[in-house]
């Protein structure tokens, strides 16, 4: 079978090579020829072969002869996916036959793991997840060059930078990092088994949606490079590329919340955000690809921020290969790196190849990517935009300087120094109000400009409204719950927290308003209902609202963050008998007893939770020790209300009286982040609904002369 | 057995990539007045969200009347070059932006 695998392999990147050199020799061809056809009837070659009686004839020829050539190269990039496919096929294959022969099944798989987790093998270790890289790059390939005909020369560009990013992977799975390596010396009867930390359900789908993130980026990058080197005419590859855009933030904003809901659940720390080099990595493409799916309506809208859409496409996309990078090189210690090897130089060099390619065509070709407007106020919609893209590139060039300071530091003076949480904080925290500040009054500013009477007219009401929940949470009596009674001068995290709040009431009353207003006005022309009328409003401009329902979902995790100011955590050794109390909590230790399985062996306590003198719950923090892979994971016991979590954590025994250790935390509001992350993504399955055409009204017989409703559109 | 596959593998790619019976579908090239008709649907689309903010009360009558206008105008450049390229194709073949 990992002959079979290799050849796949191996052909794959002979297609791609192929779909790359042909694509590039059709699209020169096919320039010249066009520049030929356009040029007066002077040029030296078409008078000669005119007056021969075969110009027209040759250049048809060659301009048929590199068309086939093109269609050649496009083929080939979609073989490229059948191939992949196919060894990514072998190795899960292989997997589940538990053929340890493979070096990497060996060290990724045992025979007592579950059928999910040998399925998760193929993206568990590096070189089954850059096949796995590989294997999503070539799908979104596939996908893109079967759907040529929306315009077939941008596609063309698109599918030869699609094919030279391809290359590099699969030249990393042939030669640097190939799956399909024999195991040296004699055949083992059992694997190593998976990493432990691995082996939690949403591990399984936690990779590929980052990956389907990081990968997705390629295409609309492959689009802006090939719309730049084509000098493509306007911004249409913007709205081809749209869709693409938002499927990939999508899949990349659950890749990074199950990371973190991973963090939370498995690694027994009781976060789920520690700003680790790996989380950041996620994190960085995120924040320019969520700042370009802003900044791009601007130059769909205006013509505006050419130049800079560019950048902001080109950075998502590099920070994404940085992304896989420290994932899978280990150059920089993480909890998450689960692997260390030498690939690094490979990825250093296609960074750098990437960015002179990048910056060689920007630069040539930057003159046709002239701003068509100027900024007209610093009050409308494009400044909003604007602020909310310097916010986001500030936030990312901190989380980049963070994770790479150790490496930096050390290269510098010879001592890795590590920042920690509060470095991150102290920029993260108010870039993140101040973007929630945008989040509230951009929506409510006209394009080009807006008059105070108007920003008074559309801010008033909602800035009211989050004034007087602010100062009911400062009245109220702690008692009714963590963010309750809050008082901001006690701790600037207190501070903090009651303006998040604050502004995502703010957040929440514009968006409401946004949908009161407009469903008002679809009420007035249909006589319908506001509810009805509010559903027709986001259908006809699916993208606008559901855009506004991202927003909430965002104000709804960004609650859920304000929380944290509000953790509390005990830690104590239990015997039997024991109390141990947190917040409204008493914590009595049951029981505590081990347990041996063929795949791992087991201590766990069994702990009675009681509130308000009443039994609510029973909690079983457990720690394991897995025989095949030697290592040990916590697992944590989580029991969540909307208000808090409770969470404990076995974190082992006393050694000498065998009383085990449990550390217990309160964590305010964390489930909002989790249900945030769902209204994200429903908005974005929304905004990715095509549009309902406005009615198109046509007066009856008996109504003319009568006034006639006229159609009413919305648009961003 | 597993060069068989290999084999089959190699020669339904070649088949696949090479084997073009028909003729190869192009599209037609952009040119600059198609450009110009993108421009003209966004401005038109922009006089339609400023119409309906309007409606909606988001937008003063004095505001409205100046974006109003500046939008028009805007459009009217639009169509003024694409009335000119129509009239004159051979000035739009030349021009790719």
């Amino acid at each position: 079978m990992a002959e079979i695998g290799s050849f796949a392999l191996l052909l794959a990147l002979a297609l791609s090579v192929y779909s790359f050199l042909a694509g590039i020799i059709a699209l020169v061809f096919q320039n010249r020829n066009s520049q030929q056809a356009s040029q007066p009837v002077g040029h030296a070659a078409r008078r000669a072969a005119a007056s021969s009686g075969s110009g027209t004839s040759l250049v048809a020829l060659l301009r048929r002869g590199s068309e086939r050539i093109g269609e050649t190269a496009r083929r080939a990039g979609v073989v490229t996916f059948a191939a992949v496919l196919l060894a990514s096929a072998v190795l899960v294959i292989c997997a589940f036959r538990d053929d340890f022969s493979i070096a990497y099944i060996f060290h990724h798989s045992n025979r007592d793991l579950s059928g999910p987790y040998k399925f998760a093998v193929l993206w568990s270790g590096q070189e089954g997840s850059l096949l796995f890289w590989s294997l999503l790059l070539a799908a979104y390939g596939f996908v893109l060059r079967l759907r040529y005909k929306t315009d077939p020369r941008l596609f063309a560009y698109a599918s030869v930078v699609l094919a030279g990013v391809q290359i590099f992977f699969l030249l990393l799975v042939n030669f640097a990092a190939n799956p399909f390596g024999i195991l040296e010396g004699p055949l083992r009867p059992e694997g190593s088994g998976l990493n432990p930390l691995l082996q939690y359900p949403e591990m399984v789908i936690h990779p590929p949606m980052l990956y389907l993130g990081y990968v997705g980026f390629t295409v609309p990058f492959a689009f802006a490079l090939g719309a730049l080197i084509m000098k493509y005419p306007g911004e249409k590859w913007i709205q081809i590329t749209r869709r693409w855009t938002m499927v990939t933030w999508a899949f990349l904003t659950c890749g990074v919340f199950l990371g973190a809901h991973w963090a939370y659940s498995v690694l027994g720390w009781g976060g789920y955000w520690g700003w680790d080099p790996v989380e950041n990595a996620s994190l960085m493409p995120w924040l320019t690809g969520t700042a370009f799916l802003h900044s791009v309506m601007m130059q769909e809208k205006r013509g505006m921020l050419k130049m800079w859409n560019m950048w902001l496409v080109f950075a998502t996309f590099w920070l994404a290969i940085l992304g896989t990078f420290l994932t899978r090189s280990g150059i920089i210690s993480s909890v998450h790196a689960f692997a260390q090897s030498s690939i690094g130089d490979w990825f250093a060099w296609f960074l750098a190849i990437t960015l002179i390619v990048f910056t060689f065509f920007f630069v040539k070709n930057k003159s046709h990517l002239k701003s068509e407007h100027k900024l007209e106020s610093l009050v409308s919609r494009e400044s909003s935009f604007l602020f909310n893209n310097l916010l986001f590139v500030l936030l990312c060039f901190t989380v980049l300087w963070g994770t790479w300071f150790p490496k930096i530091s050390e290269l510098v003076q010879g001592n890795k120094v590590t920042v920690g949480a509060p470095f991150y904080n102290r920029v993260a925290i108010p870039v993140a109000l101040l973007l929630l500040i945008l989040t509230a009054v951009g929506p409510l500013l006209a394009w080009r400009k807006t008059s105070l009477e108007s920003l008074k007219r559309n801010f008033m009401w909602p800035a009211i409204g989050a004034i007087i929940v602010a100062v009911f949470l400062m009245i109220t009596p702690q008692s009714w719950g963590s963010v309750f009674g809050l008082k901001p001068w006690q701790d600037i995290s207190y501070f903090y927290s009651l303006i998040a709040i604050a502004l995502s009431v703010l957040v929440t009353l514009t968006v409401a308003s946004e949908f009161y207003r407009g469903g008002r006005v679809i009420s007035k022309h249909t006589g319908q209902g506001m509810f009805a009328s509010m559903v027709q409003l986001t259908h006809r401009n699916t993208r606008r609202y559901g855009g506004y329902i991202v927003h909430f979902g965002v104000v709804v995790v960004i609650i859920g963050f304000a929380g944290a100011a509000f953790n509390q955590d005990k830690e104590m050794e239990m015997k039997n008998g024991d109390k141990m109390t947190i917040g409204a909590y008493t914590l009595i230790c049951r029981s505590s007893t081990e347990d041996d399985n063929p795949d791992h062996y087991s201590q766990w306590a069994m702990l009675d939770v009681y509130k308000g003198g009443k039994q609510i719950d029973t909690m079983t923090p457990e720690r394991r020790f897995y025989h095949a892979s030697q290592q040990t994971s916590t697992m944590p016991d989580i029991r969540s209300t909307l208000n808090e979590d409770l969470y404990v954590v076995f974190e082992g025994v006393n050694q000498d009286n065998g009383h085990p250790i449990l550390r217990a935390h309160l964590n305010a509001l964390v489930m909002w982040i989790w249900m945030g992350v769902w209204v994200m993504l429903i908005g974005t399955v929304l905004a990715l609904v095509p549009n309902a055409p406005a009615p198109v009204r046509v007066p009856a017989p008996a109504r003319l002369g009568q006034s006639t409703p006229a159609p009413v559109a919305t648009g961003d | 057995m597993i060069w068989i596959v290999c084999g089959l593998m190699f020669v339904a790619s070649i088949l696949y990539v090479f084997y073009l019976p028909g003729k190869v579908f192009l599209g037609p090239e952009k040119t600059r007045a198609g450009y110009l008709r993108e421009r003209r649907d966004a401005v038109y689309e922009n006089l339609r969200d400023l119409n309906f903010e309007y409606k909606a009360g988001k937008v003063p009558d004095a505001d409205f009347t100046s974006l109003k206008s500046s939008l028009q105008d805007e459009a009217a450049t639009i169509l003024a070059e694409i009335a000119r390229l129509e009239k004159n194709p051979a000035v739009q073949r030349g021009t790719r932006s």
